[in-house]
């Protein structure tokens, strides 16, 4: 894993082809929103849907949330939705995946690791992917035809399956089957668990819902995901009822460091200004 | 006797996956493969949550088993006698 540079999945859906990418003078955007608006710019002009993760994805408990960016008629929207998906990314080795053109025929992304292959919008999709390391997500027709991910999860409003729709893109399955092993292995196992036992801080109530991975609440608020908020937490990606735990700056840095990123106070400083930079381009 | 672990309460699953990443760290690793727990989701039928199943690999007795028992947030395992009877996956 390259901790100075970001690597980007780009799929074009009209062409059907896909190329994996790494940006390193992206790396000031920390990932989620911050790379997920810088990509949008970057991509503009092709429309594209993008999916980014955090640093903390896959890494620390509580930081579960994928980002998603789009271009809603004109408005630049962030959403953030749940489940699995965020460490299937990362496992992937990517820290964001742009999705651009359209399909002539309903398609699904069979996505492993760097590699696409493009299936009929009929193939099931639960055929696809690697057992125990898939995660999906598909339009899931009904009275209000919305986003499933994992066959629970949503997204909050209907901007994501607009896009999808336009794009006739059905569905996707990522499987992630690469492996990270952070220097100061542990350390990082006692900063994990030093997170972990924090549910107090955690602004919802521990209940049997479906749990987003990598997180023990099991409550019932992020079924429908996440739109807008706090810049940082939705960088790293962490979910925005554990703000209290990554709002904490020295926790942010401590997860930073022991990871191996080289990110200092300047730089995360400097991503709210980043960002409004990019939405003020993107405007 | 020889302790295993047994996913004894499955339908209390939430697939956090925390039991998975648990072992993964006890290997020195954070990521899926090779993982010794696999957790499977499937849709209820006729219902729109979610149910969940779980492998574990045998091999996991190499393992802090305890640690992978008490980090389950829904006391989804037990710690039981091996009787000689589990081969394979033990689900």
């Amino acid at each position: 894993m390259d901790l100075t540079a970001k690597k980007v999945l780009e799929i074009n859906l009209t062409d059907q082809t896909a190329v994996a990418k790494t940006y390193k003078e992206f790396n000031k955007y920390i990932g989620g929103v911050g790379l997920g608006l810088k990509l949008m710019e970057s991509h503009f002009d092709k429309e594209p849907i993008v999916l980014s993760v955090g640093p903390f994805n896959g890494f620390f408990p509580y930081a579960s949330k994928t980002s998603i960016v789009l271009n809603n008629d004109g408005v630049i929207e962030d959403i953030y939705i749940g489940g699995n998906l965020s460490l299937r990314i990362k496992y992937a080795g990517l820290d964001a995946i742009v999705i651009y053109g359209k399909s002539e025929q309903e398609v699904i992304l069979d996505i492993q690791n760097t590699n696409v292959v493009f299936k009929d919008g009929i193939t099931d999709i639960l055929s696809l992917g690697l057992p125990g390391k898939r995660g999906d997500i598909f339009l899931e027709d009904g009275i209000r035809t919305k986003v499933s991910l994992n066959g629970y999860f949503t997204t909050p409003e209907d901007y994501f399956e607009h896009e999808l729709r336009a794009k006739k893109l059905k569905g996707i399955v990522i499987t992630g089957t690469e492996i990270a092993k952070p220097v100061n292995f542990d350390k990082y196992q006692q900063l994990y668990k030093s997170i972990l036992i924090r549910k107090e801080d955690v602004s919802v109530l521990e209940a049997s819902y479906p749990s987003c991975a990598n997180c023990p609440m099991g409550c019932g608020k992020s079924k429908v995901g996440e739109i807008g908020g706090n810049v940082l937490l939705h960088s790293l990606v962490a979910c925005q009822y554990a703000d209290k735990i990554y709002s904490d700056l020295g926790i942010v840095f401590s997860c930073l460091n022991v990871l191996g990123y080289d990110y200092t106070h300047e730089d995360i400083e400097l991503l709210p200004s980043l960002i409004e930079e990019s939405l003020k381009r993107l405007a | 006797m020889t302790k295993i672990l047994k996913a004894t309460y499955m339908e209390n699953c939430i697939g956090c996956e925390l039991c998975v990443l648990e072992t993964q760290r006890q290997l020195k690793k954070v990521g899926l493969e090779g993982a010794p727990i696999r957790i499977f989701r499937k849709r209820k039928e006729k219902s729109e949550y979610l149910e969940f199943g779980i492998e574990i690999d045998p091999r996991i007795s190499s393992l802090d088993i305890e640690k992978v028992k008490n980090i389950c947030p829904r006391a989804v395992f037990e710690l039981v006698e091996d009787n000689g009877e589990t081969s394979g996956f033990n689900s």
